[in-house]
């Protein structure tokens, strides 16, 4: 074949087929980051956007943080009378639920799923990452079809925002809970149902799933106003990255070091959307080094007065993202808004390592006896945006005499090394939840501390923010617990996290909202203009 | 010949047992477990599910006794399920193996196409411009990273000229046979790169020197013509190497495929490869590599078979 002939062939290739095809109908296309292992909402540690599509649950959360009901009619709060506390301390909370809501095979929807469904959660093999919330229900009972009443051993804050999804017990019922986890009709269709605006239609393995409009969906026959949508699995960033550039997709997330490549890129809009995730640095005094380091609260105060925090935000995160203060976000209630993190200060630091006997050697780097100041960061491996962020405390810290050197593992390593406790520092994210209890992360026996800090005054703050329906209440202790955070120097936050997502300007009705659910909370109201 | 390919194929039991404890024994070393994944969404989990889920998959047992659990099974024809997906292994490889293989056979024809002329032509043309300028193009060829040629293609001719798709392997909803060729191009052409590169050097080599052999230089006192004598007698011998040499790279083309599949977002074995090892999925990565392995075995016994068949001095026992 003469070249002649191979570039002719390319271009006869090139007109074949277009890009949108679909015979009339309105497909969205979606450029998604990772494929997902399996489709049962519980079980599922990648589901997110695709499930909240199908399968509903008693809520989900808007764009300004908040839950708002979807099978529930309603939140129960004790104003509208449906939270009453019971003899023994129990607490009853009634759920009242939509009632012309069918699953996607036109079985309607009832208490009885909902029931069904707490069964399963709290089930010990359920797999269900967030069990432990569930078992404070003692009991589900089911008045009537569209009525359910869960009692709960007591007050417990985020009673709103659990059952993010509901199983059918028709579909299910019948299977243990072993049975169900490993179940594939469900794990990966044809018998995964739901009540959402959206049906399961394909997957095509490593390709795509497709979903298709649920005609019968309870919202009303206009909705939703979509045909299709496809969601193509695009792991890697770069290709994602091309991808919308070329048009081929109308929706995308991308890396914040992105932006920039996006930003005249004409139909489409680029939404900053802020996660309710928080980038911090994490110091751990688990073994012997670290301890003898960050132990003393003088050091740690030294060190996270020393790392510029508006320079991590606005020159190397490019303006993207907006400084942290707290690990609440800003777009929480609970956020404390008037938290003072004291300011860059090298001077302060310098004079506060001198008071902890740290001093100055001829190597630049500060020893106190044999002991060099010096730790390690455990970096992520992939993760580019934490590596550097780690780069800039390393070259912030050398200037107060504190030496930083890294390691960088593997991912499945890293979270290894990370439950063993056996590390010095982190430049860490958790996703919250739009709850924002931090009880998990800071308390002495929260499940995702693992930096051996334990603090008696702040477990009192967050226990007890947890276990009552008072929000003021839960407010003042939620605020103390940041202040004390803060004060005590137990972390350092950097950043509220930002995911970029690329819209094309052809989707109507989108409202990027950062918590788990996710920005499709109401996809079932989204518009596409041809 | 059958006496020698029985005996071969009996040599593969014993080594693909070996194959089996070495690589059970590299991913086991590799610091991590599956329950990685449950924490790698970044949200908070439970203890005593992390704990659940290791005893359900079985990894909580000592190494040993989960290796004789797969090696029973496997000897049974079970590879055993996913740990992520919970489904068969021979399920999961068998949907990504024919897009793999597909890439891999346009790879492979691609360069066989262009690099066996332009290795011709190179040796022909031994020492001019021309072939000065090819053993440059073939050097940047084998230098150039994969991922990031792909990238270039797709910018170039994606985004920039829009003439062909970025990712996939068709339109979602309107895919014909033109669409999905359209798919291809771009990773088949970047797979194919650097085997262009090496093989068109090496057949260059070959026929310079069986170009110097005596038989050649009979064959043209005999009078025979240059397209006989180039094309006969000169081609057919310099191709010996050169085959065993496409033979073994099959095998290669498996992992080429790993970064190919990963950056153009192609739905094959080497993207389930990354993705299982991410999730520290052993079931899954024992499979793949496993059939890696078998791979390499068979395409080494196919090398040596096509020496006998091209070079009739080479006789098996």
């Amino acid at each position: 074949m003469r070249p002649k002939d191979g570039l002719a062939l390319l271009l006869l290739l090139a007109a074949c087929g277009g890009a949108e095809g679909g015979g009339g109908k309105t497909i969205l296309r979606v450029a998604y980051e990772r494929e997902i292992d399996v489709l049962n909402p519980f079980t599922s540690q990648n589901l997110a956007d695709i499930g909240y599509t199908m399968i509903e649950g008693l809520v989900t959360t808007d764009e300004h943080n908040r839950y708002i009901p979807v099978l529930a009619r309603t939140i129960p709060t004790r104003a509208n009378g449906l939270v009453k506390n019971t003899a023994g301390s129990m607490v009853e909370i009634t759920w009242p639920l939509q009632d012309s809501v069918r699953w996607h095979d036109g079985v309607p929807f009832t208490s009885k799923d909902v029931c069904f469904t707490w069964k399963f959660v709290t089930s010990p093999n359920s797999e269900t990452y967030n069990r432990e919330q569930y078992l404070h229900i003692q009991d589900c009972r089911t008045p009537d079809d569209h009525t359910v009443v869960f009692v709960w051993d007591g007050e417990y804050a985020y009673y709103d925002g659990l059952f993010e999804a509901i199983l059918p017990e028709h579909i299910l019922g019948a299977l243990s809970t072993e049975a169900i986890v490993k179940y594939e009709p469900y794990n990966r269709g044809p018998k995964t149902i739901g009540t959402g605006p959206f049906k399961f239609a394909e997957w095509k393995s490593g390709e795509y799933i497709r979903l298709v409009r649920n005609d019968q969906y309870w919202r009303g026959r206009a909705l939703p106003k979509i045909d299709e949508i496809v969601w193509a699995f695009i792991p890697d960033a770069n290709t994602r990255l091309n991808a919308l550039k070329s048009g081929q997709y109308h929706y995308g997330r991308i890396q914040p070091n992105q932006v920039k490549d996006v930003k005249d890129l004409a139909g489409y809009q680029t939404h900053l959307v802020s996660q309710n995730s928080v980038m911090h640095l994490d110091v751990s005094r688990r073994t012997p080094h670290g301890a003898l380091i960050f132990g003393d609260e003088r050091v740690r105060r030294a060190i996270f007065q020393a790392i510029d925090r508006t320079a991590i935000a606005g020159q190397l995160m490019e303006g993207t993202v907006q400084v942290a203060n707290s690990p609440i976000n800003p777009t929480s209630r609970f956020h404390k808004a008037d938290l003072a993190v004291p300011a860059v200060d090298t001077v302060m630091s310098k004079q506060l390592l001198d008071q902890a006997g740290w001093l100055m050697g001829a190597d630049g780097v500060r020893h106190k006896g044999a002991d060099r100041l010096t730790f390690l960061i455990s970096n992520r491996a992939g993760a580019t945006d934490r590596i550097a962020v780690a780069q800039v405390i390393q070259a912030q810290l050398k200037a107060i005499g504190v030496e930083v050197t890294f390691e960088t593992l593997e991912s499945a390593a890293w979270t290894n090394k990370w439950r063993s406790g056996q590390w010095e520092a982190v430049v860490s994210a958790w996703f919250l939840p739009a709850d924002p209890s931090l009880t998990g992360l800071y308390a002495c026996d929260g499940a995702n501390n693992m930096t051996g800090f334990c603090d008696p005054e702040l477990d009192v703050l967050l226990k007890r923010s947890d276990r009552t329906l008072d929000d003021q209440a839960r407010k003042r202790d939620l605020d103390l617990a940041q202040e004390r955070l803060i004060a005590t120097a137990r972390t350092l936050p950097l950043y509220y996290n930002v995911i970029p997502e690329v819209v094309s300007t052809r989707i109507g009705n989108f409202r990027a909202s950062g918590t788990n659910f996710g920005s499709f909370w109401n996809v079932f109201d989204w518009t596409l203009a041809p | 010949m059958g006496r020698y390919l029985r005996r071969r194929l009996i040599q593969l039991v014993p080594l693909l047992f070996g194959i089996s404890i070495v690589i059970f024994g590299v991913i086991q070393a590799a610091p991590g477990g599956p329950e990685g994944s449950l924490l790698a969404a970044g949200r908070f989990v439970d203890p005593s599910v992390i704990e659940s889920y290791r005893h359900r998959l079985g990894v909580d047992q000592p190494v040993w006794r989960q290796y004789l659990n797969w090696l029973g099974a496997s000897a049974r024809g079970d590879l055993g399920q996913s740990f992520s997906t919970s489904r068969p292994v021979t399920a999961m490889i068998g949907e990504r193996l024919p897009a793999t293989l597909e890439l891999m056979g346009a790879a492979f024809l691609f360069a066989a196409l262009v690099a066996l002329p332009f290795g011709l032509f190179s040796a022909l043309r031994r020492y001019t411009l021309a072939d000065m300028l090819g053993t440059g193009l073939s050097f940047l060829g084998v230098a150039m990273p994969v991922f990031w040629f792909g990238l270039l293609l797709q910018l170039i001719f994606s985004v920039r000229l829009g003439w062909l798709p970025v990712s996939g392997t068709g339109t979602i909803g309107a895919s014909s046979v033109g669409d999905h060729l359209r798919h291809l191009i771009l990773p088949g052409l970047v797979l194919s790169t650097r085997y262009i590169a090496g093989w068109s050097r090496y057949f260059r080599s070959s026929l310079i020197g069986v170009s110097r052999a005596g038989f050649v230089r009979t064959a043209r006192a005999k009078g025979l013509t240059e397209t006989r004598v180039v094309g006969v007698h000169t081609v057919r011998n310099a191709l010996v190497p050169v085959i065993s040499v496409m033979a073994l790279n099959v095998a290669d083309l498996f992992s080429g495929a790993v970064i190919t599949e990963t950056v153009f977002a192609w739905p094959g074995i080497g993207r389930l490869f990354v993705q299982g090892m991410f999730a520290r999925d052993y079931p899954l990565l024992m499979g793949i590599l496993l059939m890696g392995a078998v791979t390499v075995i068979l395409f080494n016994l196919v090398a040596d078979l096509l020496y006998g068949a091209l070079d009739p001095r080479i006789r098996y026992e």
